[in-house]
């Protein structure tokens, strides 16, 4: 077993696992922090997308003992008890998730392009959400809620 | 996943005497985006004992312009390239390439040592860096050793590396620095496929007779491991610069290759797609080569 440490969702948390734990697996099992999915497991899906120093990463494909000392921020990191993130907000408000299975990765997936990219083309869109697999959606609302945001924050 | 002792490795001599401690049974992970993937599906056989972390070795980052040409640490991983201002100044095709492999999360992880070490013969970072005539650097427990890329891929997931061997650098020749130089990769969609051919194409232009200089040609995913295309190369030396050239060292790559059929595509597609590629990429080297003259 190995401890470690690390910032996540602006909190100090600490566990003990073994090596091999994968750090979606100690998010979600020691930190109970359920809102990254287990998909494909291999980093194909992006459904356990969560963004690690401020990059975007599939935490199926981390070792914990890797994240040792770094900043974690998971779904669970955006929204306030009284509000949600505004990407949470125009994704409801549009209807942009349907089952909702990848949806934690696709809004983690949104935010990193948008810190990156304020104002990004429909080609740089679907470029950041390459990385994310949606069955139900076709994409196209998620496509319009990121524009929508893009456009309001630059207004 | 089995069970595995894990050790964080400070820096590159670090881990080369983790690995040297803790073979035979020993597996590095930088980025993880391979191992891992494939640590959870691998037979109990394959698995490591031990687990060797590169991750914050940071004397394997970095890119920089040294005495012997553009030096790339292993550690680079495929988001920084296509961020490097030195590469998209000097290798627009190194961005095009890095852009090709998996997404937006991959890249951020995956390392150009983890892809040149995973050896699949679809290799995205190769073709470009094989026809730039790269060189590895690889420490060991007796020291370090430099070698071709081109001979550093074996075979299919198959390295020069020697146990207890840690590649640490790849450096592209001065002599080749800023050699026009074009990547295409095609694959079955645009997001995280794999390249059913994957072509780099580069060449210096003698402008006073508007001729092919030292043209290379590499071929992914069309032989066990990354191919130039050698009598194409041997007929473009010397020839003058015309479309109809670039057909012909497209026919000839093409006869160049030793192509499967698999699940993706047969290997007359494959072919097929080798002659088009090849054109494709050398108008895309002289493109740029045309652009690069005016600018200077």
């Amino acid at each position: 077993m190995v401890t470690v440490s690390m910032n996540v969702n602006g909190e100090k948390r600490t566990a003990s696992v073994a090596p091999e734990t994968t750090l979606l697996k100690l998010l979600r099992e020691s930190f109970n922090l359920t809102g990254a999915k287990l998909g494909c497991d291999v980093g194909d899906c992006g459904a356990c997308t969560v963004i690690v120093d401020g990059k975007l990463v599939n935490s199926c494909l981390m070792l914990a003992p890797q994240a040792e000392g770094r900043e974690v921020l998971t779904i669970e990191g955006l929204a306030t008890q009284d509000r949600l993130h505004p990407i949470q907000k125009v994704f409801e408000d549009k209807g942009s998730l349907q089952c909702g299975f990848c949806g934690p990765g696709v809004i983690m997936s949104a935010k990193a392009l948008l810190d990156q990219n304020p104002n990004p083309s429909v080609q740089e869109i679907r470029d950041g959400l390459a990385g994310n697999l949606c069955r139900c959606t076709g994409y196209s609302k998620m496509i319009e809620a990121i524009q929508t945001i893009a456009r309001e924050r630059t207004a | 996943m089995r069970p595995f002792d894990f050790y964080a490795a400070r820096d590159s001599s670090d881990a080369v005497a983790l690995l040297a401690k803790h073979g035979p049974s020993v597996k590095v992970i930088a980025g993880g985006t391979d191992l891992l993937a494939d640590l959870k599906f691998a037979p109990a056989s394959h698995h490591p004992k031990v687990v060797v972390d590169i991750s914050r070795a940071d004397d394997l980052r970095g890119i920089r312009e040294t005495d012997a040409g553009l030096r790339i640490g292993s550690l680079v991983t495929h988001t920084e390239i296509m961020e490097s201002p030195i590469i998209r100044d000097l290798f627009p095709a190194l961005v095009d390439a890095a852009h090709t492999i998996g997404a937006v999360q991959t890249r951020n992880l995956g390392t150009l040592g983890g892809n040149l070490v995973t050896a699949v013969p679809s290799v995205d970072s190769g073709p470009t860096l094989v026809a730039l005539d790269a060189v590895v650097t690889i420490a060991g427990p007796d020291g370090r050793r430099q070698l071709p890329l081109a001979e550093f891929f074996v075979g299919p997931r198959k390295t020069a590396l020697k146990p207890a061997e840690l590649l640490v650098e790849i450096t592209i020749p001065k002599e080749n620095v800023g050699k026009p130089t074009h990547f295409l990769k095609f694959g079955l969609r645009k997001g995280q496929a794999l390249a059913l051919v994957n072509v780099a194409a580069s060449f210096w232009v003698d402008w006073d007779s508007e001729t092919f200089l030292n043209p290379r040609i590499a071929l992914g995913a069309v032989a066990p491991k990354v191919i130039r295309a050698e009598s194409a190369e041997k007929f473009l030396a010397g020839e003058e610069i015309t479309t109809d050239a670039m057909a012909e060292a497209g026919r000839l790559a093409s006869g160049d290759a030793k192509p499967i059929s698999d699940m993706r595509a047969s290997a007359q597609y494959r072919r097929d797609l080798i002659a088009v590629l090849t054109k494709r990429a050398l108008e895309g080297a002289y493109e740029l080569a045309q652009k690069k003259r005016k600018q200077s």
